[in-house]
Order: C-alpha cells, then sequence, then structure tokens
C-alpha cells in the first residue's frame, strides 16, 4: 500500500480535479461551490492529519517522506482550510471565475505539498513552478482588472527570472557535483563547499526560493503585489506559500550545509537587509496590505536567523517562526478580509472606530499585530525568541541584537495599527462588522492559540524539534 | 510505518512547597482579565466591584505573604517551580524573597487603591480595568519570578498596555507621550533580550534559572563586564535613568491618573528591580566595574530632576520629574555595593512608590473637579478641599525627606551608605535634594494657599468613600515611617546574605 503514503496529495489533487469538472459542467453557484471548496479543503486537513507517521521515499526516491514534510502537509492543508473560510463572499472576484478560483487554490496547495516532500532538484524546480504558476493566475483575477494585471504582471516577470537564475544556480551544481538527489548533494557538499562553482550555485539556487520567500533583494514584487491581489490570495501567499517555501530552504540546506562560513555570511548579510528594509519601508505605508506585505519582508528575514543558525536547534526555531507566521498573519488577513470596502484596498485609516463596530475583530487585530511585532505572551514572541536563542548559541551577538533593534522599529508601526483601531475616530459612523456565527468561533479560537501557544510552548516546541530532527 | 512519538508533552514536573500563593495572586488577576472581559460593556458599577474584589484579594495574598515570610530563615520562599520547556531549560519558577516581598506589596497597594481611584471613570470602563488588570498582571509576574525567559514575558506584558492606556485615557499630548514611552522602553528590551539570551548560551547550564546561573564562576568577570550594561541601560531606561528619563514626565503627565500611579508607583520600579534582580545577581562582578558611573548617572538623575522640576507649571510635570529625582536616590543607593545602600534602595522603592500613588491620586482628584493641572490657574485650593489638599502636601512632604514619613528612612540610609562611597557626588545630590524641597514647597504654597480663584470657589471636597484610596495610601506612609523596621528586618534576609556571598 505504498500509495496510501501519498495520502494528502492525492487527496488535493482529486478536489482540484473536481473543481476543474466543476467548472467545466455546471453553472457557477457561489454559496454552493464555497460549501464543496470548504468541506473538500477539511477533508484534505483530515487526511493529511491521518499521514503524519509516514515515512519513505517514492518514485524512485525523488519524494521523501518524513515527519517534517508530513507535518508541513498539515499546516498546508490547513492554510488552505483557513482561507477558504474567507471565501465565503468573494466579491473582488468575478462569478464565473469563481470555480477556477477555487481549481488554482488546490492545485498550488498541491504544488506545496510536492515542495515540501522534494527530494530531487527537478522536482522542487516542478513543484515551485507549479504553485507559482497557480499564484500569477490567482493574482490577476481580481475584479478590478487594472490593479490584479499590474500585480500579476510584477509577480510574473520577477518570477520567471527568479526561476531562471534557480535554474543556472541548478546547472552550475550539477557541474560541479554530478547529483542531483539532495540525500547525494549531502554526501559530496562538504568537501566542495569552498569550490566556487557549488557555492555559487547554491546561492543562486537559494535564489529561487529567496523570490517566493521575498527576501532582499528578491523582494522588489511584494508590496505592489500584496496591494493588488485579492484579498485572499495575498492573504495565500502571506501564509501557506511563505510555510512551505521555509520548509523547502530548510530541507535543501540541511542537506547541503555543513556550517560553510560563506553561505552563513551571505546569509546574515541579507537577513539583516531584509529586516531592516522591510521595517523602514513599512513604516510610511498607508495601505494596509503594503504595509503587511513590507512586515513580511521583514519577518523573512528573521525566519533567515534561524535557517542560518545551522543545526537542529535552529531548524526547529525556523519550523517553529513558520508555524507561528501562518496562524498570525492569517489572522491579520482575516481582519483584512472582513474589515475591507468593497472593490477597494483597506486603508489603515479605514480601521478607524473598529473597536465599536467588532471589539472581537478589534481584539484579533490587536492580539496578531503584537504577535507579529513579537511581543509576549504570543506565539510571536516564542518564536522570535527561539530564533535568537538558536542564533546566540552560533555566538551571533551582534545579529540579535540587530534584529531586536529592528523589533522596536517594527513596533513603531505595528502601534499605528493599533492605534487606528483603538483610538482614531471614523470620519463617519459606520455600521456595525457583521461577523457570522462560524466566524466568530474561528476568530475566538485563533486568539486563544495565539495566546495560548506563546505562553506554554511546550508541545509546538517539541513537535518542531522532531521535525528538525527527521530533517537531518 | 513507524511513528514519531513526542514524550512530556503531558507530563509536567512540578515542586511546590505548600499552597501555590504566588501563581495565586497571578490567576486571580487573570480571572480578574477573563471576568471583566465577559462582563457586558454597559454594566460599569458591576465592572468597577469585579476590579475592586479582584484587585482587594491580590492585596489580602499579598499582605499575608508579607507577614508569613519567615524572616528567621531568609532566602527564597514560597518556592513554586514548574520544568516548562524542557529542552530549553526555561521554568516556570516563582518565589520571594527580602528584595521582592516590599515590592509585591506595594504593587497590590498600588494596584487596589488605583481602582479605586478610577471609580468615577465613565468611558469605555470595561476595556479600561482589562488593560489595567494586564498591567498589573505583567508586573507581579516580574517581581515573582526567577527565570530570565518568564522575567522577560512579564516585563513585556507590563509595558506593552501602557500605549493604550495613555492613547486612549490620557490627556496632554496624549498620543505622542504614548508612542514614545512605549518605543522607549521596548527599546530597553532590545537590550535586555540579547543579554538574557547572551548570558544563557555562555553559561552551558541550559537553563534560565537565576538560583543557578548566579552561583559564582559561572560567568568570567570579563563576560560579566560586558553583559551587566545591557541590563542595567534596558532597565535603568524603565527605572528613569539620566539621560534615558525623558518619556517619564511625559508619560506621566498624560496618563490618567491610576495609569499614573501604578506607572511611577510602580512600574518604575520593575525597572530598578530588574536591575538589581538580574543585572547585579547575575554580574556581582560587572556591577562592582561599573558602579562609578552608576552613581554618577543617579547622582546627575538627581541633581537634574529637582532643577527641571523647578522650571514646571504642569502638576503632574512637577511630580514626573521629582520621580526622575528619586528613582536616582534608588539608583545611587544600587551603586554603593554595600548592604546599606541595597537596604536604601529596596526601602525607598518602596517608600517612593506609596509617595508618587498618593501625590498622583491626589492630583487626580484636584484635576477631576477643576479641570487644569496648570499650577498658575490653581491657588488657595486649600480653603475648598482641605482633606484633599492634605493628602497632597503630606505626599509632598514626604518627597522632601520629612522624618515621620517612609521615604526619609530610604533617603537616610542610601544617602548615609553613599557617603561613604562617593562623597563628592552623594554632597551634590544632596544640595540637589535641598532644591527638590523648594520646588515642592513652592508647588504647595501655589496650589493650595494664596488667593482662590473665582471659579474654584463652588468645589466640593473629597468624599468619604472617594478618600478611601488617598487614606490607606497616607497610613502605610505614615507606618513605615514610624516603623521603618518593619520593611529593613525583611529586605535584610536577603541584602545581608548576598553581600556576603560576593567575591571579594
Amino acid at each position: 500500500m505504498k500509495w496510501m503514503l501519498f495520502g494528502p496529495e492525492t487527496g488535493i489533487f482529486l478536489a482540484a480535479f473536481f473543481f476543474l469538472i466543476l467548472s467545466m459542467w455546471r453553472k457557477p453557484n457561489p454559496a454552493r461551490d464555497h460549501m464543496y471548496a470548504l468541506v473538500l479543503s477539511a477533508l484534505g486537513v483530515a487526511v493529511s492529519l491521518a499521514c503524519v507517521g509516514a515515512e519513505g521515499f517514492l518514485f524512485s526516491g525523488t519524494y521523501r517522506l518524513d515527519l517534517f514534510s508530513q507535518v508541513f502537509k498539515v499546516a498546508l492543508a490547513s492554510g488552505l482550510f483557513l482561507i477558504v473560510c474567507l471565501c465565503a463572499s468573494l466579491e473582488e472576484i468575478k462569478k464565473r471565475y469563481r470555480q477556477e478560483f477555487y481549481f488554482f487554490l488546490f492545485v498550488c496547495t498541491l504544488a506545496m505539498m510536492l515542495l515540501v516532500s522534494a527530494q530531487h532538484l527537478l522536482t522542487i524546480l516542478l513543484a515551485l513552478e507549479l504553485s507559482s504558476y497557480s499564484l500569477y493566475l490567482l493574482v490577476t483575477l481580481r475584479r478590478n482588472e487594472d490593479m490584479g494585471l499590474e500585480a500579476g504582471i510584477k509577480y510574473f516577470l520577477t518570477g520567471i527570472f527568479a526561476s531562471s537564475i534557480m535554474i543556472f544556480g541548478m546547472a552550475l551544481l550539477y557541474g560541479a557535483t554530478q547529483a542531483v538527489y539532495l540525500q547525494d548533494l549531502a554526501q559530496v557538499m562538504p568537501e566542495l563547499m569552498n569550490s566556487p562553482a557549488a557555492v555559487i550555485g547554491m546561492l543562486l539556487i537559494f535564489g529561487g526560493f529567496f523570490f517566493k520567500l521575498a527576501v532582499y533583494p528578491f523582494h522588489i514584487w511584494v508590496a505592489d503585489t500584496y496591494q493588488g491581489a485579492p484579498d485572499q490570495v495575498t492573504a495565500y501567499i502571506a501564509t501557506a506559500s511563505k510555510v512551505a517555501v521555509i520548509a523547502i530552504v530548510l530541507r535543501v540546506i540541511s542537506a547541503v550545509d555543513q556550517n560553510s562560513a560563506y553561505l552563513v555570511h551571505v546569509l546574515a548579510v541579507l537577513s539583516i537587509t531584509s529586516m531592516t528594509l522591510g521595517n523602514l519601508a513599512a513604516i510610511t505605508q498607508k495601505d494596509m496590505k503594503r504595509l503587511l506585505g513590507y512586515s513580511t519582508i521583514a519577518h523573512s528575514g528573521y525566519v533567515l536567523i534561524g535557517i542560518l543558525s545551522v543545526g537542529t536547534a535552529g531548524y526547529a526555531s525556523a519550523v517553529f517562526y513558520a508555524l507561528a507566521l501562518l496562524v498570525m498573519k492569517f489572522t491579520v488577513f482575516l481582519v483584512v478580509v472582513v474589515v475591507s470596502p468593497r472593490g477597494r484596498n483597506l486603508e489603515i485609516e479605514e480601521l478607524a472606530g473598529l473597536h465599536r463596530r467588532s471589539p472581537l475583530l478589534a481584539l484579533a487585530l490587536m492580539v496578531s499585530v503584537f504577535s507579529l511585532a513579537g511581543i509576549p505572551p504570543t506565539v510571536g514572541f516564542a518564536g522570535k525568541f527561539f530564533v535568537f536563542m538558536a542564533a546566540m548559541d552560533k555566538g551571533l551577538f551582534v545579529l540579535v541584537l540587530i534584529a531586536m533593534v529592528n523589533v522596536v522599529v517594527s513596533l513603531y508601526y505595528y502601534l499605528l495599527v493599533i492605534k487606528a483601531a483603538y483610538l482614531n475616530v471614523p470620519r463617519e459612523t459606520l455600521p456595525p462588522v457583521h461577523l457570522s456565527h462560524p466566524m466568530r468561533c474561528l476568530t475566538g479560537s485563533l486568539i486563544a492559540t495565539m495566546v495560548v501557544v506563546g505562553f506554554y510552548p511546550t508541545p509546538l516546541i517539541q513537535l518542531s524539534e522532531a521535525m528538525a530532527r527527521s530533517l537531518m | 510505518m513507524p511513528r514519531f512519538e513526542i514524550k512530556g508533552a503531558l507530563s509536567m514536573q512540578i515542586e511546590l512547597a505548600g499552597f501555590p500563593y504566588l501563581s495565586a495572586i497571578l490567576v486571580t488577576c487573570v480571572a480578574g482579565l477573563l471576568v471583566i472581559l465577559l462582563l457586558p460593556e454597559e454594566r460599569k458599577a458591576e465592572i468597577k466591584w469585579v476590579s475592586a474584589g479582584f484587585s482587594g484579594t491580590t492585596l489580602l495574598l499579598c499582605l499575608y505573604l508579607f507577614f508569613a515570610y519567615d524572616k528567621s530563615k531568609g532566602g527564597l520562599q514560597f518556592v513554586e517551580k514548574i520544568l516548562w520547556v524542557p529542552s530549553l531549560g526555561i521554568q516556570y519558577f516563582n518565589a520571594v524573597d527580602g528584595f521582592s516581598l516590599p515590592n509585591l506589596l506595594l504593587t497590590g497597594i498600588v494596584f487596589f487603591t488605583g481602582v479605586l481611584t478610577m471609580w468615577q471613570l465613565e468611558e469605555r470602563v470595561k476595556e479600561f480595568f482589562a488593560l489595567y488588570f494586564l498591567l498589573v498582571l505583567g508586573v507581579f509576574g516580574l517581581f515573582v519570578s526567577m527565570d530570565l525567559f518568564f522575567i522577560f514575558v512579564w516585563y513585556d506584558v507590563s509595558l506593552f498596555p501602557m500605549y493604550l492606556l495613555i492613547a486612549v485615557w490620557g490627556t496632554t499630548r496624549k498620543e505622542y507621550a504614548a508612542m514614545k514611552l512605549t518605543l522607549y522602553l521596548l527599546a530597553g528590551s532590545a537590550l535586555i533580550l540579547p543579554g538574557m539570551i547572551y548570558l544563557y548560551a555562555k553559561s552551558g547550564l541550559h537553563t534560565f534559572d537565576i538560583t543557578a546561573l548566579m552561583q559564582p564562576g559561572t560567568f568570567t568577570a570579563a563576560q560579566q563586564k560586558f553583559a551587566f550594561p545591557l541590563f542595567y541601560l534596558g532597565f535603568g531606561i524603565l527605572a528613569g535613568v539620566w539621560p534615558f528619563h525623558t518619556w517619564s514626565p511625559v508619560g506621566h503627565a498624560a496618563a490618567p491618573h491610576s495609569v499614573s500611579m501604578v506607572h511611577a508607583g510602580v512600574l518604575m520600579k520593575i525597572g530598578a528591580f530588574g536591575v538589581l534582580r538580574v543585572a547585579i545577581f547575575l554580574c556581582p562582578e560587572g556591577w562592582q566595574y561599573w558602579s562609578g558611573v552608576m552613581a554618577f548617572l543617579a547622582a546627575f538623575g538627581i541633581i537634574y530632576g529637582a532643577l527641571a522640576g523647578l522650571r514646571q507649571t504642569d502638576l503632574k510635570y512637577v511630580i514626573g520629574y521629582s520621580s526622575v529625582s528619586h528613582m536616582g536616590i534608588v539608583g545611587l543607593g544600587l551603586s554603593t555595593v554595600s548592604v546599606e545602600g541595597l537596604n536604601g534602595a529596596v526601602f525607598q522603592m518602596f517608600a517612593h512608590g506609596i509617595m508618587t500613588a498618593l501625590l498622583f491620586s491626589a492630583v487626580g482628584y484636584i484635576y477631576d473637579r477643576t479641570h487644569t493641572k496648570e499650577i498658575g490657574e490653581l491657588g488657595g485650593l486649600s480653603r475648598v478641599m482641605p482633606v484633599a489638599s492634605f493628602y497632597f502636601i503630606l505626599a509632598a512632604l514626604a518627597g522632601m525627606g520629612i522624618p515621620g514619613l517612609a521615604c526619609f528612612w530610604g533617603e537616610l540610609v542610601v544617602f548615609i551608605a553613599a557617603f561613604k562611597v562617593y562623597p563628592v557626588r552623594t554632597v551634590v545630590a544632596l544640595l540637589a535634594l535641598v532644591v527638590s524641597a523648594l520646588f515642592m514647597l513652592r508647588v504647595v504654597q501655589r496650589t493650595f494657599y494664596g488667593p482662590l480663584p473665582e471659579k474654584h470657589a463652588q468645589l466640593n471636597d473629597v468624599s468619604f468613600s472617594l478618600g478611601i484610596p488617598r487614606m490607606i495610601l497616607a497610613g502605610v506612609l505614615l507606618l513605615f515611617g514610624l516603623f521603618p523596621a518593619l520593611l529593613f528586618d525583611v529586605i535584610e534576609t536577603a541584602s545581608i546574605p548576598f553581600m556576603n556571598g560576593l567575591p571579594r
């Protein structure tokens, strides 16, 4: 029954196929389609959970299943489910595209699931491209076509540029090592860590990942794409897609890096630039989604600290941070999606009076924003703390200090968001925000998750550590 | 199919010495917070009674702890230990000693009286008390925690509610003040956190437990000299150490009364306490090395606060600058590296906390009636509100260091200890105290005596029920002024063994 190992992927693939058929055969019916999507994505979570224990290799060793990949698949399936929860009224997307929207969303998730298990350079490339192309299309689906198209083209052009860089890197690496399997690379890399071809090839491959992760200097698309894409798609890019890329970066780096000083230095520089640039640029933003875009760049910088602290502790902290990001970024986007005025992006000023219009949403915004800023007792703080601990174990004191200074800088714009929601008085009185009961429960449980896991992170830490060990 | 086992998620190692009173305090705060959150917004009276009930309970628990603490035994008591994150050596470790006990009592008193002081609040009552409880939860947590990780967590928990408390309910330039205060204080945490993780990594003990890390020989002298300034500046910002004090008068003036009370009364003590508990406990050699600089900054703060206070026209700014000056005395005490200095510093923390709380509480009453804090627009108030004036004048006299009130002992002991070590700096600082007495007297004279503006002629004096919080504070000020040994006996159980344990 080796195919059972392939459960989550099969499930999501069938769901995507279902939407493809649906879009050809049936007229769109938003409520029904949303219900289908909800049920199928929930099933996806269930199947992924059932397959958490799976372990082994598939497809002649190009595909690896371990605790690391399987837990990330659960995270991705949950991310998909959460995003589908936000799609109850997809006003940003024309009715006739709704089914295709779900199709691409499921395909993209499938691609990311393939990505976290990929063990062969070509598998990595294929999975990454499949997810990228689905996202390029999703971004352009916005009703306001100018915005969507601009965002999509920017994303697409920088994306294919990054892919070509990555392919070039793979070619260089193959030339230097004659290996395409990660497990083979792990064998030959230690001797080659000082050969320019291997190191440059490695870095170019990481360039492709860093494009998806929005690390400087591959971040140019982020703000415009976040702004132009439909809110749900932005949320998806900011959560699930980031988690998947962090996973593959960890998988590749754990296979090839044997404490190469070159790589650590390059990554440290990229991390510092990303944090600083992201945080400084975010200060001046007026559009909520642009602000979140720049904060994503900063967060990628923090994650990189965990990644470059090579070793179980560093990888575990990066995994923890990735899972934390999924929850806290999603919560912010939940507020953005619900509060956004129809057909436009949410400006920060338009959050004014939120504490009157919906105390629950205001609380969710406050907790998630403080979590993003890394204020205890939230999961974001725990994540930062463990990342910094891993880095300090490697003696990177200055890096941690710079990161903490960045945390203080970022606090400024996060506080402005909170100020808008709790303090500013709206120009005209706005009606209360209506939240359905399931959405209330979802919001409440997200808040509880962030605080409880922030205060008692032990189970999640143990999980991350087990995942990091399964990686080595 | 092999399965991965995640062990230990459910099996916790717990070590308790009797009933967990310290956790009970924290749980009471959390419970109060939750009850307030669940009450509907409109039921303002119930929210206030609930707040008073829960804060009163914490005060009773603090009082019990203060008197149940075994002074003959000393050391850490009421220990609660739970292994929190085994793989990283994080423990939920609470205990009290002679240093934290006075601060715990102080927090209980200020918390309870602060709730009573805000009894007439009508605007966004629910959110106010919820944030207020969160703030105090952090303060309590920090005073009882003996684990670096939790100290940092509680430190930040006590800071971020300040932003909203000031920005929403504050007065003078509130948004500016709130942002400045929050960024300043969290900038402090940007030094503290790397410092903590640095010590964790260097110790090799794989623990955040302060009692384990403070064993002599854990850190080399060079490491201590490096880490000490991180903690001293990080926590010192919160303690109003010159030249990082500028957030403090602005923040005090802008905050609502009870938040000013907690802020000046307790929050600034967290800073000084953090310097003591983390910087001095873990880096004693760094402490001895940097003590001259500490004394210099403290003396400068005393002088600067006094001189700047002389020029202020806003009542709350006056108190804010006097806080800078008084916290300088705490810093001076800590910088002496002596038993007397530590005794005096901790005593002064307590006394100053009660005194400023009373000052802000009294100013709060006056401001609510006259709607001004400008000294120039006030005058002759003692004729229309003699009782309210009495509280302010009493606290002002305490601030001047009049014998018979608590602050006298703290200042006296600190200056005696400091004079032995830093004669010049101490004499200069003593001169500054004369200035501070001058500016307090000037404020008292212009606000409470002299001609009474006509628009204030019809004001009511403080009623009995509204006067309760001020009575409590004034009573405490007198009690510890007349019987300072009550407090000194407790502090000595910690300071003498600590100084004896120092490598010389």
